[in-house]
């Protein structure tokens, strides 16, 4: 499913806006104006509302039901959008573990900030890359540690 | 009075359905379409792209029939919160509940069609409406 927009340059807010949400929801840009996402009754929600969003800043924008004519591109768009929310993951990672360090009080406070984070990027992980378990795990690693009795 | 809607419910249609039947229009005929264009010319659309009672400026449509009818309860606004992020997941609101709703009506929609989804997620955000009101009139979560 493909989300076709043009915004206007100015202003921004509009622009900024819309990238936010499209970041949020894991959609991989395949063009300038251009951007997709695996079709089901979430997405196709979200990016109609997305559509609406960018008709009443002034811009155009339509949503088309596609696929592409060449495997290996499907496969490289597949990647590419695994490869972000890898990154993602790789961020939480290092959070993790840096939080193994924490004292008591703010590592509790780290890992629910952690576990509402992995749910967010698993929300968007279509495609889900190697980094998808490891996350997982440092999360319950650090579970373990804060579940850990004191003394 | 007629109303149309995009079949397939989900939260936030279900809210407005159950928004409609209680507070607005007790006797409410649902018609449900694929497409904008198929919606009858006497029927109110909601929840749907182009129509007055739908999402704007970042609102769900809950939101703005709460809005449009100007209906003030605080505890339909508790609500609001809810559907909104089980409906958008935009962390605009705090609200626990949203993921585990989203699940419910998502799920519910996977095994009956909107006839009977509506006649189901009905009593549920009556009850939802309950535990709220006694939570707002508490000041704590009432059990």
């Amino acid at each position: 499913m493909l989300l076709a927009y043009r915004l206007p340059r100015e202003p921004s807010t509009p622009r900024s806006a819309l990238w936010r949400k499209l970041r949020r929801l894991g959609t991989g840009q395949v063009g300038d104006g251009l951007t997709a996402l695996p079709l089901d009754a979430r997405n196709r929600e979200q990016l109609e509302w997305l559509a609406e969003e960018v008709a009443q800043a002034g811009g155009e924008a339509s949503i088309w039901l596609g696929e592409l004519a060449s495997a290996a591109q499907e496969r490289e768009l597949a990647s590419k959008m695994a490869e972000l929310v890898a990154a993602d993951y790789r961020t939480l990672i290092a959070d993790a573990e840096a939080a193994r360090e924490e004292p008591p009080g703010p590592r509790r406070r780290t890992l629910s900030r952690l576990r509402r984070e992995l749910r967010r990027i698993r929300a968007r992980d279509f495609f889900p890359p190697p980094e998808r378990q490891l996350a997982q795990a440092a999360v319950e690693e650090l579970v373990a540690l804060v579940e850990e009795p004191v003394g | 009075m007629r109303w149309a809607t995009r079949r397939h419910c989900h939260v936030d249609r279900a809210g407005c359905a159950w928004l409609i039947q209680r507070f607005l229009d007790p006797e409410p005929e649902f018609v449900f379409v694929d497409d904008p264009d198929e919606v009858p010319a006497d029927a109110t659309p909601f929840d749907m792209r182009g129509a007055e009672l739908s999402h704007h400026g970042g609102d769900c449509s809950f939101e703005t029939f709460l809005r449009q009818y100007e209906l003030a309860d605080p505890v339909l606004w508790e609500i609001a919160k809810i559907v909104h992020e089980a409906d958008l997941a935009n962390e605009r609101y705090d609200a626990p509940e949203a993921p585990g709703l989203d699940v419910l009506l998502r799920g519910l929609s996977m095994i009956r069609d909107d006839e009977e989804l509506l006649a189901l997620s009905g009593p549920l955000f009556d009850g939802l409406y309950e535990y709220r009101k006694r939570a707002l009139l508490l000041g704590r979560e009432p059990a």
